[in-house]
Parts: structure tokens; C-alpha cells; sequence
């Protein structure tokens, strides 16, 4: 009996001592904790360091100590804000944010540095009044006067629905051929993107790959495995389409031009997309300020990063002349090829 | 087929729940539940507070209230004399918890159901002792309000489990009460993660699997259930009181989770057989 007892109080100490804790180290709330954690979450989880490395010779190591330095006891803060979102420039990355009650840091030269080529009140023309151009699932639509179709995507936030994709493909069958304009396309849902590509492909389709860190070292990642473009099961886009991109065609809309370009019948006008080609997450301070950044990295399909941006098949800028008389140069560049296209029996 | 698997099952837990035991004792247990076959049922409902981390979706420790529902049944096989009884728990809890400085608002659930065989040892009047086994599963979730693409983290586990009770009757003047403390933990099982950085889109809009499932022992994954129990005669009723610790952990593909979870119990305990409804003041019943 004592045996028992002495065994069954051996087995449960045993069991309560497996128990042990599981936790995370996390700085304390202060101004250096709160940069060491910032820090450390970037060097952990960013997606980037070796491209970036390559591309201008970004050494996160070293971007620390520099900024390190700049982080005292006692500072505001705002001043600490500062500091960090200076660090965090130094990424130029425009997923990359950090979020407090004031502010929000961000990195924008990758559209500040380069023309706009898109304006509201060109698209407006085009477009024209609200009467005149249809709308689903936050796709608008018309034909314009010389039998070509325009389809304005302004975002990805919304999924279109099969029958949203099917209705607009009906009413656009008689076109000779489709514009899609994601210029200043921010991105949204990568499902999103996908879902628009679906109407351009007719067999299963390797849109590219996209991998994932499996580790905290910079160079700790997975296998890219394919996405898979599969296509729209119901009416299809057959004839030729051009896809108009910018400097603001960010992120999922980066994505869906990758997915396109190079297919048969497509081409892409306009400028170099913005790049944002790692899917953001999203993790937090000890003082409560949110960080996103780039964590999930996308290659086109032969392989190569497309962070920084896909190029355009026909580039073109608006001109400065075209502005003043009310004419989208890229659109009109788009409209002349499509229709060479068509002419040229390019469906 | 199902029902060879659950024959399967069953011998399984049995053969280690009699692993568990001193076999050598086994002549000296003259007592048999068998007679009686009592099954108890008890339903619970309690409030505490947890502690939750996961490292997926952010490093800081989340905290708040807790809502539990605790349903337990158990009752004496005919296996060995009536010396094995089958335990079968579920522990439910819904949780709504915040980030230290309160910017960052989560919410959790999950469900956790163990099936297991306990060997029952009589040492001293009154005393019972019971060690066994479980097969134990959970499904879970936790959910950040203002994270992006790695809003929310899905939990799905497996495990083979240990499990030892204490159950001990008494009488506190002319009430008589069931005092009980148990213990389980996982020793071997599996759980579904995301890999380090991977997105669910990866996962589920793509079909991109990587190591997402992982065998769990207590080296990456030490867990443990306390629920100590007190049952007290109110009228014609029997109300039971109890605390429940909740320790459940993981520590794979370089993700750390933790969900500490203490709560106070509250609910009651029926007594029956499945033919007539049994007397609650019957000496062998003492679950």
C-alpha cells in the first residue's frame, strides 16, 4: 500500500514537473524594449534581407546599431516614433508600417519618386457619369465608343462572385477587346487576384510561387511551391486584354499582374507596378504600437522577385499635353494595341 | 469496420490503464464496483481568467476573463471486477482577452473531450484512488481584431493521456461529501500548426503544406488538466463546487502558444442506472 501511494505521489509530481512554462522574452515598455522588439520582430519575421542585401546593400545588423543610438531614456514618444519609422524606411517597403494613436509610418517613394500616370478626372471621362458605366462587385464597366471594353478595378478588397465575373463577361462579349485598369490598385485579397486572372486563362495556369520563413534566420525559408492560376469555369475572356499598371499597382494588384503578364492575348501598359510582393503580417509593441511587414515572399513564374515591381510590356507615361486636353495616354496606347491585335487576329 | 476500432480503442486504453498499475496489488482488491454500476453525471459552469500567448500572432501575453462549461460522466465497467471505470470529460471555454496595454483585443475558444479507463484502488475507508488512461482531443481558435494577414490561429490536437484521480467520502457532521483531484497530461499526441511564417492562404487557398502537422510529447508541448471537485448534498440535490487549472502549451515550428487557464466551477451531480434512478446516499457512491 505505501508503495502505491509513494508511486501514484512520484507519478504526479512527475507530471506537474513536465508542466513547465512556456514563454516568450519580450523587452520591457520602455524606449529601449520597445525598439529592441520592433527591431527583433523585423530581423525574426521580415522576408526580404537577402533581396534587399543584393539590391542596395540593406544590412539590418547594422541599420540597428545605427539607430540604437538614437533611442535614450526619458525621450517622447513621438521622438521615438521618429526613430523607429526612420529604421523602418530603411527597408523601402511599403508594407512595412508602424502604427500608433498619432501616426502611421510608411514608405512612399516607391510611388512619390515616379509620375502619377493615372488621375481621377481623366478616369471620369472615360468612365463617364454614374449612369453611364456599370458596377459589380466593386468592378466598374462600359464600352467605350470604338467597341473596346474598360474595366476599372480599383482594389481587391472584395472577391467577385462567379456570377458578378460571368454577368460581366456576357456584357462584354460583343467588345473587340478589354482594358482592366488596376492602375492605383493598392491590393486586397490575393483570392481576389486570382479570381480576375481566372477570366484569362483556359487550361490550369502557373501564375508563380510563393514561399514562407520557416525559422527566424534571414535565410530560414521553405520551398516556393506553384500558384496555380485554374480557369473560370463559366464564360472566359478570349480575345486580346491589355492591363494597365502604374507605380500605385501594389501588393495583390503586383500580384495580378504577375499572374497575367506573358499569357497569350495580354499585355501590360502603362508603368513598372510598385512591387509589394510579400504577403504582410502583423505583430505589436510592448507599448501597443502595431508593425506590419513583409512576410510571405512571391516569385513570378520564372522565378524571380517581383518586391520590387513587374515590368510593363508597352511602357508608356501620360503626357503632360495629354493631361491638359483630357486624354489618358496610357489608355489610348492600350486602345491603339488592342485594336491592332484584333486586327492582326491576336484571339 | 468502426465498431472493430472502437473494440480497438478500448483495449488499447485499457492495457494501459492497467500498465499504469501495480498489478502485483491486484489479488488484494476485494471490493467491485460492478454491483452497483452507477453512472455520475455532472454538468459545471465556471468563470476565471486566462493568460494566452501566441507567438503566430503576436509576442505579448493576452489576458482576461474566461467562461467555462464542464460536463463529465463516469461510471464502473465489468472489467476486472469492476475495478476499471470509464471517465468521459469535456471542457469547453470561450475567452475575450486583451494585450498589456489594452490596444489589442483577442478572442478564443475551444473545446477539449477526454475518453479514458481508470484501474480503481480502495487503500483506506473511504479513499479511492484511480489511474489510467485518455484519449483526448481539442479544437480550438484564438483571434486578434487588428492583425492582417495572420488574424486568427486555429488549434487541433490529439493525444494519448495520462490520468490519475484521488477521490476521497467523508462526512462534515451528518452531510456526506465527495472531495476529488484530478490530474491529467498528455504524453503523446499530434497538433495542426502553420509552419513559422506561413499564411493561412498558403494553407488553404493554395494547398501548401508544410510540417502543419507535428507529433506533440511533454518535451514540446507540456500540458496539463487540474480539476479539484467538491460534492456537497443541498436538499435532494448534489451541488458541486470545484477549481479548474488549465494548462495547455506547445512550443513546435518555432511557435510558442500558451493558454493558462484557472476558473471556479459551480454545478451539479446526478446519480443513476439505466434502469432505475439510484440513491444518492448509497455507500458506493463516491465519484
Amino acid at each position: 500500500m505505501k508503495t502505491l501511494v509513494s508511486s501514484l505521489t512520484a507519478l504526479l509530481t512527475a507530471l506537474v514537473c513536465l508542466t513547465s512554462c512556456i514563454t516568450e522574452d519580450v523587452p520591457d515598455n520602455s524606449p529601449a524594449g520597445n525598439f529592441e522588439a520592433l527591431w527583433r520582430t523585423l530581423d525574426e519575421h521580415y522576408c526580404f534581407f537577402r533581396e534587399k542585401g543584393e539590391e542596395y546593400g540593406l544590412d539590418w545588423s547594422a541599420v540597428g546599431a545605427e539607430y540604437r543610438d538614437a533611442v535614450v531614456p526619458g525621450m517622447s514618444s513621438e521622438q521615438l516614433f521618429e526613430v523607429m519609422a526612420a529604421m523602418l524606411a530603411e527597408l523601402r517597403d511599403g508594407h512595412v508600417n508602424l502604427s500608433a494613436a498619432h501616426d502611421v509610418a510608411r514608405y512612399g517613394a516607391w510611388f512619390d519618386d515616379y509620375p502619377a500616370n493615372y488621375s481621377d478626372s481623366l478616369e471620369r471621362i472615360y468612365l463617364g457619369r454614374s449612369e453611364d458605366y456599370a458596377e459589380a462587385a466593386g468592378l466598374q464597366y462600359r464600352v467605350l465608343d470604338d467597341n473596346i471594353g474598360y474595366l476599372r478595378c480599383e482594389s481587391f478588397n472584395t472577391t467577385p462572385g462567379d456570377g458578378n465575373l460571368n454577368e460581366i463577361m456576357r456584357r462584354l462579349a460583343v467588345c473587340d477587346g478589354l482594358i482592366v485598369d488596376i492602375r492605383h490598385n493598392g491590393g486586397g485579397m490575393l483570392t481576389a487576384a486570382q479570381k480576375l486572372a481566372s477570366l484569362f486563362v483556359n487550361e490550369r495556369t502557373l501564375g508563380g510561387y510563393m514561399s514562407h520563413k520557416t525559422g527566424p534566420g534571414h535565410d530560414d525559408f521553405s520551398e516556393p511551391e506553384p500558384i496555380w492560376i485554374e480557369p473560370f469555369e463559366a464564360l472566359r475572356w478570349q480575345k486580346p486584354v491589355a492591363v494597365l499598371t502604374n507605380r500605385r499597382t501594389y501588393s495583390a494588384a503586383n500580384s495580378f499582374t504577375m499572374f497575367v503578364k506573358g499569357l497569350p492575348r495580354v499585355a501590360v501598359v502603362g508603368d513598372r507596378t510598385g512591387g509589394g510582393a510579400g504577403m504582410p503580417f502583423t505583430s505589436e509593441l510592448p507599448n501597443g504600437w502595431s508593425v506590419r511587414f513583409s512576410a510571405c515572399p512571391m516569385y513570378d513564374r520564372d522565378g524571380q522577385c517581383t518586391e520590387s515591381g513587374v515590368d510593363p510590356d508597352l511602357e508608356v507615361d501620360i503626357t503632360a499635353a495629354d493631361y491638359a486636353r483630357g486624354v489618358d495616354t496610357i489608355i489610348e496606347t492600350a486602345r491603339a494595341w488592342l485594336r491592332q491585335a484584333a486586327a492582326d487576329g491576336l484571339d | 469496420m468502426l465498431v472493430l476500432k472502437m473494440r480497438s480503442v478500448r483495449r488499447l486504453l485499457l492495457l494501459l490503464a492497467l500498465a499504469l498499475t501495480d498489478t502485483a496489488t491486484l489479488p488484494a482488491q476485494s471490493d467491485s464496483l460492478a454491483p452497483s454500476r452507477l453512472t455520475t453525471r455532472a454538468w459545471l459552469l465556471g468563470v476565471g481568467r486566462v493568460n494566452r500567448l501566441d507567438t503566430y500572432l503576436s509576442p505579448l501575453e493576452y489576458t482576461g476573463p474566461e467562461l467555462h462549461v464542464v460536463r463529465e460522466t463516469m461510471r464502473p465497467t465489468r472489467w476486472l471486477a469492476g475495478r476499471i471505470s470509464t471517465q468521459r470529460l469535456v471542457v469547453a471555454g470561450v475567452a475575450y482577452t486583451h494585450s498589456p496595454t489594452d490596444d489589442g483585443k483577442a478572442w478564443s475558444g475551444q473545446i477539449d473531450g477526454a475518453w479514458g479507463y481508470h484501474y480503481n484502488w480502495r487503500p483506506a475507508p473511504g479513499l479511492r484512488l484511480m489511474a489510467g488512461a485518455q484519449a483526448a482531443g481539442g479544437l480550438g481558435f484564438q483571434y486578434h481584431t487588428r492583425n492582417g494577414n495572420n488574424p486568427a490561429q486555429a488549434r487541433a490536437d490529439v493525444a494519448l493521456s495520462a490520468s490519475l484521480l484521488a477521490v476521497y467520502k467523508f462526512r462534515l457532521g451528518r452531510w456526506p461529501m465527495t472531495a476529488r483531484v484530478q490530474a491529467d497530461a498528455p504524453l503523446l499526441g499530434a497538433m495542426f500548426t502553420p509552419h513559422y511564417g506561413q499564411s493561412y492562404y498558403e494553407l488553404f487557398s493554395l494547398g501548401h503544406y508544410d510540417r502543419n502537422v507535428r507529433f506533440t510529447h511533454p518535451g514540446n508541448a507540456p500540458s496539463m488538466r487540474w480539476l479539484a471537485t467538491l460534492d456537497v448534498p443541498l436538499g435532494r440535490a448534489v451541488v458541486r463546487v470545484g477549481y479548474l487549472c488549465d494548462i495547455r502549451q506547445s512550443d513546435v515550428n518555432h511557435l510558442k502558444r500558451h493558454a493558462w487557464s484557472h476558473a471556479l466551477l459551480v454545478g451539479y451531480v446526478r446519480h443513476f442506472t439505466l434502469i432505475r434512478p439510484a440513491d444518492r446516499r448509497r455507500a458506493d457512491m463516491i465519484y
